[in-house]
C-alpha cells in the first residue's frame, strides 16, 4: 500500500489539481460550511514551522501556510499549492507548476520566487533543512508559475517533505528583509501565511485565534469560519474539558492510556490512534558506547535480554503500543518487524555478563552506572527508568537514577556526551534520511542534542544509509532499510522501548478531518462541523 | 518616624541590589544554558547556529561582562528581553501581572474574610461540634495538594454540575467587551480563585482563631466584660481589633508571595499569569524573563512590607519606628 508513494515518484504523473478536488468534493458532498472548532495549544515561541519542529507551532502553522504538496492517506502524495510536477528520468529534476492566482493573506500573489525563498530560508533555518533539502543544488524560477529544483543526488523524500509541516510557504516580501529568519518579529505579529487559515488573535498567554481565508486559492475551502486554539497546560485539565465538550479536538495531548479508555466510553468521543505514522516517536535506552562496560556488544546484549519491553508497553502503556523493535515506527512506510529480538532471558542475561567479564564482584555487583532521566515525557521515561533499576538490580548491576531537573541540564549531559546511560525519544519524521540517519552516521557524531551522541560507527552502516538516502525505487529502498533495521538491532546501538501511545480524542460533530499520517499537522481544509 | 522610613527605604534598596546578584549567579551556576534548552525545543541545530545564538544573546561574554551589563540596564530600568518570546522582559510581565494580581487579590481577600469569621466563631465556641468541623475543613483546605483540589473542583462544579467553565480567563468564541467582559471574567475567576481561596482559608482561619484565644484570655478583655459591655461589643470592637494583627502581617508577606502561591493554580485552570511564565521561564532557561519576575517578586515583598508596616501603625499607635 505504501508503494503509492513511490510510484508517484517514479512515474512522475502530473495529476491534475481539477481531478483531485472534484473527489474530494465528492467525497464531502454534505460538508457544511461554518462554525468555530476548539482545539489546544500548549504554548509555542513561533508560528512559523520554517525554524521550529514539533507540534506546538505545527498543528497551527500547518493551517496558516501552505505547501506545495499535501499527503493524503498511505502516504500519497496530492497536488497542494503545486498543481502538477515533473521528475526527470535520472532524478535530478524536478519541475513544479503552481496553481494560477493564489495570493498570500495580505493579497500579495504567491509565485515560484517566494517557493524559492521558502525551500532556502528552510534549508538554512529548519533543524532538518540540511537533512531534507541539502541535496538542492539549485533553483530555477523561469516563470512566476514555475519552479526547477535541480539536485546533486536523487532525493527520494524530497516530495513528502515539501507539505506544510516540513516547507511551509512564506512571504518573500515579509521575510525577505534581511532580519535572521529564527528570530523574526514576523514568526509571531502580523503573521502572513498561504494556508486555509489566518491568524486573527495571537495571544500566547490565552489563545491563538485562526480564521478562514476568504481567498483560500482551493474554490469553497476551507469550511469552518474559526479554529480556536486555548492555552491549556495541563493534560488533565485537556481530559475534563475533553469530556465536558469545551474542547472538540485535541492531538498531541499526552492522554495517558487510563484517561484514554475513560474518554473512549464517552458517548460523543472518538479516540484514534491514527494520524502519527509520519511523526514517528521512538523510546529506546541509550547507552554512551565509548565506555566501559557498554562498548562491549555482548553487555548490551545482556542488558536486552534483561529488559522485557512487551511487559513494559502492558504496564506502561495498558499493552495498546507494540514493543520496540527498532529505528523505526510501526507506522512508517519502511517499517518492519523482521529484525533480532532478544527475548526476556534473565538466566542467558546472567550467562552473558559473566562471559563478557563482568561476574559478580566481592562487594556484590558486576557494576554499577548512572541512569539520566530526562525532565520531559516522564510518564513514559520515570517508569522505565525504574523498571530498568529494578530488573538490573536482579543482575547485581547498580543503576543510580538521575532525574534531570529540567531540560536545559539533560540536554548540555547528553550532548556533551556526558553521560553513561539515558533514556531517550526522537521522531523519525517521514523519511528516514530526517529523523534516523542523523542516530547512525558516523559523521554526525556531535556535540548536538538528537545526533549520533552515543558515539556508533560502522563503515557497513554508512554504506547502507547513503544508498538508501538516493535510492529511488521504493522496493529497493524499502529492503536496505529492512537491511538497516536488522544490522540497528544486531550492533544493538540502542535498546528500544515498547512504541509511544498517542491519541487524538475529538467530538464526533467534527467530520473531514485528514486521513493523512501527518494528522494533526496535516491542513483542515477539508474538515467542517456537523451539527 | 521619617528617618526610620528613609532607613528602611535604603535597606531595601541594598536587598534588591544583592537579589538581583545572587539570582544572578544562582541561575548561572545551573549546568545547561537558554541556547540548548531553545536548540532542543526547535528539534536539534548545528553546532554553528548554536554559537551564532549564544553571541546574539551574549552568552559568550565572560560571567563579570554579562551580569555588568544586566545591572547597568536593571539601573536604567530595563529588565532586558526574553529568550523565548523574544519581547522585553518588562512587558510580559505587565501584561501577565494583572490576571495574577486579580486571582492572588480575589482568593485572599475571600479567604481572609471568611477565615477571619470561622476563626472569630471557633475561637468564641472553643467546644462546640462547629469549632471542630472548622478546624477540621481548614486543616484538609491546607494539606490537600492545590492541583488535586482544583481538579477535584472542575470535577464537581464544572463537570458533574456543569455551573463553570474549566479553564481560561475568558470565553475563546466571543470578544466580548465591557460589562459582558468582566462578567465573563468574574464567572472564569471562581473556580480558580475558590481553589487558591481554601489554602489560605485554613490558614487565616487557624491564624485568628489562637490570636483570637490569646486575646479573650487577656486582662482588658476581662475589664470590659466586668464593665457590662455587651458579647459583640467585646468581641468586635475590643477583641478583634488587636486579634486581626498577625493576620494583617500575614496577609501583607502572603500577598508578596503572590507568584508561587498562583503557579499551580494557573497551570491547571490555564490562568494566564505571572506563575505561569515563571514556571515555564525556568524549564525554557529563559534567564532575562526569569530574573526579571525574580526581581519583581523581590520588589513586591519589599514594598508590601513597608506598606504592612504603615498599615501596622494605623491599626496598632503603639508600634513606633524604632
Amino acid at each position: 500500500m505504501f508503494e503509492r508513494l513511490t510510484r508517484t515518484l517514479r512515474n512522475a504523473v502530473p495529476i491534475a489539481l481539477a481531478a483531485t478536488l472534484s473527489f474530494s468534493s465528492a467525497l464531502h458532498a454534505e460538508a457544511e460550511d461554518g462554525g468555530t472548532m476548539t482545539g489546544f495549544t500548549t504554548g509555542y515561541r513561533t508560528l512559523n514551522p520554517a525554524v521550529q519542529s514539533g507540534a506546538a507551532t505545527g498543528a497551527p502553522g500547518s493551517q496558516i501556510f501552505a505547501g506545495l504538496v499535501s499527503v493524503g492517506a498511505d502516504y500519497k502524495i496530492e497536488p497542494y499549492l503545486a498543481k502538477s510536477w515533473d521528475i526527470s528520468p535520472d532524478f535530478l529534476t524536478v519541475t513544479f507548476k503552481l496553481v494560477d492566482n493564489a495570493r498570500f493573506h495580505d493579497g500579495q500573489p504567491i509565485t515560484a520566487e517566494d517557493v524559492k525563498f521558502s525551500l532556502e530560508a528552510v534549508r538554512e533555518n529548519h533543524p532538518f533543512g540540511q537533512a531534507m533539502f541539502g541535496n538542492v543544488e539549485s533553483i530555477d524560477t523561469p516563470a512566476a508559475d514555475t519552479v526547477v529544483m535541480h539536485l546533486s543526488k536523487p532525493v527520494p523524500g524530497l516530495l513528502v517533505s515539501l507539505q506544510p509541516l516540513l516547507m511551509p510557504i512564506l512571504p518573500k516580501h515579509v521575510y525577505g528583509d534581511g532580519q535572521p529568519l529564527k528570530t523574526h518579529p514576523r514568526n509571531m505579529e502580523n503573521v502572513v501565511g498561504s494556508g486555509p487559515f489566518k491568524v486573527a488573535e495571537n495571544s500566547p498567554a490565552e489563545r491563538l485565534v485562526l480564521v478562514k481565508n476568504e481567498d483560500f486559492f482551493i474554490p469553497g475551502k476551507p469550511h469552518l469560519d474559526k479554529i480556536v486554539y486555548p492555552l491549556v497546560k495541563d493534560p488533565l485539565t485537556r481530559v475534563l474539558m475533553l469530556e465536558k465538550g469545551e474542547i472538540d479536538y485535541a492531538a498531541f495531548a499526552g492522554i495517558r492510556p487510563n484517561d484514554a479508555t475513560r474518554l473512549e466510553k464517552v458517548d460523543d468521543l472518538t479516540v484514534t490512534t491514527d494520524g502519527y505514522g509520519a511523526i514517528g516517536y521512538i523510546h529506546y535506552l541509550e547507552l554512551n558506547l565509548r565506555d566501559k562496560p557498554f562498548s562491549d556488544r555482548n553487555v548490551r546484549e545482556a542488558l536486552a535480554h534483561a529488559i522485557d519491553t512487551g511487559f513494559l508497553s502492558k504496564v506502561i502503556f495498558g499493552g495498546r503500543t507494540v514493543p520496540g523493535t527498532g529505528p523505526l515506527h510501526i507506522g512508517n512506510p519502511f517499517y518492519t518487524a523482521d529484525v533480532p529480538a532478544y527475548a526476556a532471558d534473565m538466566d542467558k542475561a546472567a550467562a552473558m555478563l559473566d562471559a563478557a567479564g563482568y561476574p559478580v564482584g566481592a562487594d556484590g555487583a558486576r557494576f554499577a552506572f548512572t541512569l539520566d532521566v530526562p525532565s520531559w515525557a516522564p510518564a513514559a521515561h520515570v517508569p522505565m527508568a525504574e523498571y530498568i533499576q529494578a530488573q538490573l538490580a536482579k543482575l547485581n548491576i547498580k543503576v543510580e537514577l538521575r532525574k534531570a531537573p529540567d531540560f536545559g541540564t539533560w540536554v548540555k549531559r547528553i550532548s556533551s556526551w556526558d553521560y553513561q546511560a539515558t533514556m531517550n525519544g526522537s521522531f523519525n519524521y517521514p523519511d528516514p534520511t530526517i529523523g534516523v540517519h542523523r542516530h547512525f552516521a558516523c559523521d554526525n557524531i556531535k556535540n548536538v542534542i538528537w545526533s549520533n551522541t552515543q558515539g556508533y560507527c560502522d563503515p557497513k552502516m554508512d554504506e547502507m544509509l547513503a544508498a538508501a538516502a538516493v535510492e529511488s525505487d521504493f522496493a529497493k529502498r524499502k529492503a536496505i532499510y529492512a537491511d538497516i533495521q536488522k544490522k540497528v538491532q544486531e550492533d544493538l546501538v540502542f535498546i528500544y522501548m515498547p512504541q509511544d501511545f498517542s491519541v487524538t480524542v475529538f467530538n464526533n460533530k467534527v467530520e473531514g478531518l485528514p486521513a493523512s499520517p501527518f494528522g494533526a499537522l496535516a491542513p483542515f481544509s477539508d474538515v467542517y462541523l456537523d451539527n | 518616624m521619617l528617618t526610620g522610613m528613609l532607613r528602611k527605604l535604603l535597606n531595601a534598596a541594598l536587598l534588591l541590589l544583592a537579589v538581583l546578584v545572587l539570582n544572578f549567579a544562582l541561575i548561572h551556576a545551573a549546568p545547561g544554558d537558554p541556547v540548548e534548552a531553545l536548540v532542543g525545543e526547535m528539534g536539534g541545530a548545528t553546532p554553528e547556529v548554536i554559537a551564532d545564538l549564544r553571541a546574539q544573546f551574549g552568552l559568550d561574554q565572560p560571567l563579570y561582562t554579562q551580569i555588568g551589563t544586566y545591572l547597568g540596564r536593571v539601573l536604567q530600568g530595563d529588565l532586558g528581553h526574553s529568550l523565548y518570546y523574544d519581547q522585553p522582559v518588562t512587558q510580559l510581565i505587565a501584561d501577565r501581572i494583572g490576571p495574577t494580581v486579580l486571582l492572588v487579590v480575589a482568593a485572599l481577600f475571600s479567604a481572609i474574610v471568611i477565615g477571619t469569621m470561622l476563626g472569630v466563631f471557633s475561637a468564641q465556641n472553643r467546644r462546640s461540634v462547629l469549632s471542630h468541623l472548622v478546624t477540621v475543613i481548614a486543616l484538609a483546605g491546607f494539606s490537600a495538594p492545590v492541583f488535586w483540589v482544583g481538579i477535584m473542583l472542575i470535577l464537581l462544579l464544572s463537570v458533574s454540575i456543569p455551573l463553570l467553565p474549566i479553564s481560561g480567563m475568558a470565553d475563546s468564541g466571543g470578544a466580548a467587551t465591557g460589562l459582558a467582559h468582566a462578567l465573563d471574567v468574574a464567572h472564569h475567576l471562581v473556580l480558580p480563585a475558590l481553589t487558591l481561596a481554601l489554602i489560605y482559608l485554613a490558614f487565616y482561619s487557624r491564624l485568628s482563631r489562637a490570636s483570637m484565644l490569646e486575646v479573650l484570655g487577656s486582662d482588658y478583655v476581662r475589664t470590659a466584660r466586668a464593665k457590662g459591655l455587651s458579647r459583640r461589643q467585646v468581641i468586635y470592637k475590643h477583641a478583634l481589633r488587636n486579634a486581626v494583627l498577625p493576620v494583617v502581617t500575614f496577609a501583607g508577606l502572603q500577598f508578596g508571595q503572590v507568584i508561587s502561591g498562583a503557579v499551580l493554580v494557573e497551570t491547571v485552570f490555564a490562568w494566564p499569569g505571572l506563575g505561569t511564565l515563571a514556571f515555564d521561564s525556568i524549564l525554557r532557561r529563559d534567564t532575562p524573563t526569569l530574573l526579571g519576575i525574580l526581581f519583581f517578586s523581590a520588589l513586591m515583598v519589599v514594598v508590601m512590607n513597608l506598606l504592612t508596616d504603615i498599615v501596622y501603625r494605623r491599626i496598632d499607635p503603639r508600634i513606633q519606628t524604632r
